[in-house]
């Protein structure tokens, strides 16, 4: 077993989706566990969770049910359909169907500010939601365990979902290791649960406009939870006239490039086997890129994460300012 | 359901990158040509909102604030009861022992649920927090044009569905026609937020068992919701797509449409042009013109034939 100082949360995150974060992290879940560090890897994007399929996991050990949460519904007999419901909730769940108020389950937050407004007293809740699950496989193929959350489709709050799957991969590591965390697109609430408390993140970005936008926004996310990143720009030869945009933000900012990736036709193609990209085609040129970046990772950063955290972190947080009037 | 436009039609898809905001934004250009008044797109991927970089625009008309409720505390009339923070959901309310509460306003959705529980009225109704931003644009394409109504969240906010919610309103209101939505990724209280009232939905996905499995708890909630569809297969020809057909048959998908995977894609999207204009003999050009002419002419019954041009 390789050591590592400490227990350590790796994050890979994009901001745009469809960048590849999937592939590249079973990339580099595969070669860390060659070099024998510990690790769990962890799917934290509980709204679309995808890396089970690029990591050929089909069963799971164990599946939770994840309740959390309360959906409102209205009580016919009560309601005099005044409409305050409609009027104060803030998600928009109350619809009028057939000139009778409903709340919409697939909207609904489970705040209680309907029912506190309600002057009939008419909104109830349902609880014990299942609002997800919290999937195990407790050794992949490849050794070390994965845990994946999903939500049941149009339930709120992933990202406390997200914390709890982060938990449960911390408690199965134990010990010193490493949590490999896959993060879910954008930079909302999930996004911002799987960087809270990680060190070193891998950014990717690909070589366009939005990208680079959604980069930059995820950047600014991880300045403010001083994390210390490191990019892989993917698809680098898909549009290579813009990866010098792309470059030039990463060397303003102080971030290493570890590695640009060409489009690669045996991506999709490991990913409909249900393969990772390294075990099916381990000779092809996204291959042999990414394997360079997780390279790097397994050689340059774990061997003394803390002197490449001190070396690459933001010089100070950026801060969150709310703006309240 | 505030009246507004004539029609909603929602683009959506789970997965990341399968090619919503492509299109989305290709769409809008090849329907504003066919429709004579009132389209307008909203783009409701708050988080990483990018329909304006696609379509190449400008400077917006304007930008208005989205604001949300946010609790102020009068300490003179607050007995420090502790009602607001049972009632608060998000546990942005915190009461330390023998102390007054005290509001985290990141965590605070500004659902006012300690505002209607307050039993001193200590809450004041008028406290507002500034969640993100609502960027109207005029998108001119050839003599014709359409709105372009982008939401985006502060970074550092994390509670998207009241933003998705406010943006989505201020898009209603202006419309008169076709309202067009792009949703975010993912298959959360947000993205059915987001298709909220439409007469059809699009989902968009790609040939992987990823695209696959995202397809499937989006059409979950599309058929929850009662809600027609359309699939879209982008990327068409890189992967099996057997499996997302009977997918499809099964949620009761009406129509499936396939974009072939094209290299010229990307060079598009960097210039800020929809593929339409950039490369329309393009076979992916062709299939999106395809389906833009099927939705014009299932559209025509909604907006007026007047209002569908050569249908």
């Amino acid at each position: 077993m390789t050591t590592v100082q400490g227990q350590v949360e790796l994050v890979v995150a994009s901001g745009k989706g469809g960048v590849g974060k999937s592939t590249l992290t079973s990339t580099i879940a595969l070669v860390l566990a060659k070099h024998g560090y510990r690790m769990v890897a962890a799917d934290t994007d509980a709204e679309a969770p995808n890396l089970h399929l690029a990591l050929g996991v089909n069963t799971w050990d164990t599946v939770e049910d994840y309740l959390e949460g309360r959906i409102a519904y209205i009580r016919e007999d009560k309601c005099t359909q005044c409409g305050v419901c409609a009027e104060v909730c803030v998600y928009g769940a109350v619809e009028v169907v057939n000139g009778k108020h409903r709340i919409n389950p697939y909207i609904c937050e489970g705040c209680l500010t309907c029912s506190l407004a309600c002057p009939e007293k008419a909104i109830r809740y349902r609880f014990k939601i299942k609002a997800g699950e919290i999937r195990v496989a407790r050794r992949t193929r490849y050794g070390f365990p994965l845990v994946s959350g999903e939500i049941t489709p149009g339930r709120p709050n992933s990202g406390k979902l997200v914390t709890e799957v982060k938990n449960k991969a911390k408690e199965i590591l134990g010990g010193d290791g490493i949590v490999l965390i896959d993060a879910a697109a954008g930079i909302g609430c999930q996004v911002i649960s799987s960087l809270t408390g990680a060190k070193i993140g891998v950014l990717v970005a690909e070589p366009t406009p939005a990208s680079l936008s959604d980069l930059k926004r995820i950047h600014t996310l991880t300045r403010h939870f001083m994390i210390a990143p490191m990019l892989v720009i993917n698809k680098y030869d898909i549009n290579e006239e813009f990866v010098s945009e792309i470059e030039k933000y990463a060397r303003e900012n102080n971030i290493p490039i570890i590695a640009e990736v060409p489009y690669d036709d045996n991506v999709p193609k490991a990913l409909s086997q249900l393969k990772p990209l390294v075990e099916a085609y381990p000779n092809s040129p996204a291959s042999k890129a990414m394997i360079e970046a997780a390279e790097y990772i397994a050689t340059e950063v774990f061997p003394d994460w803390k002197k490449w955290w001190s070396k690459y972190k933001p010089k100070k947080p950026a801060p969150y300012i709310p703006i309240i009037k | 359901m505030p009246s507004g436009p004539k029609a909603i039609v929602s683009v959506t898809g789970g997965k990341g990158g399968t090619g919503k905001s492509f299109v989305a934004t290709n769409l809008a250009v090849l329907l504003s040509e066919r429709i004579s008044n009132g389209l307008v797109l909203a783009d409701l991927d708050v988080e990483a909102p990018n329909d304006h970089i696609l379509l190449g625009v400008g400077d917006p008309l304007n930008v208005i604030e989205i604001e949300i409720f946010f609790p102020k505390i009068d300490y003179k009339k607050c007995t420090s009861c502790g009602a607001c923070v049972k009632a608060c959901d998000t546990g942005a309310i915190i009461m330390a022992q023998g102390r007054p509460p005290f509001v985290f306003p990141r965590l605070c959705s500004g659902c006012m649920a300690c505002y209607y529980v307050c039993p001193e009225k200590a809450i004041a109704r008028d406290g507002k927090r500034v969640l993100g931003y609502i960027r109207t644009y005029r998108v001119e394409r050839n003599g014709k044009s359409f709105m372009l109504v982008s939401g985006t969240i502060r970074e550092g906010e994390e509670h998207t569905p009241p933003a998705i919610v406010a943006t989505k309103r201020h898009a209603m209101n202006m419309s008169r026609g076709l309202l067009l939505v792009d949703t975010g990724a993912g298959t959360g209280n947000g993205i059915s937020a987001a298709i909220q009232y439409s007469d059809l939905v699009i989902a968009v996905t790609e040939p992987t068992p990823l695209g696959l499995h995202d397809l499937e708890s989006i059409l979950k909630i599309v058929s929850g919701m009662g809600y027609r569809s359309w699939v879209v297969i982008n990327r068409h020809g890189i992967g099996p797509e057997e499996e997302h057909v009977e997918l499809a048959k099964q949620y009761g998908v009406e129509r499936i449409y396939r974009i072939p995977y094209s290299p010229i894609v990307p060079r598009a999207y960097s210039r800020g042009m929809p593929i339409v204009e950039y490369a329309p003999d393009d076979p992916a050009s062709k299939a999106l013109e395809e389906l833009a002419r099927d939705l014009a002419v299932e559209l025509e019954g909604k907006l007026g034939v007047a209002g569908v041009v050569g249908a």
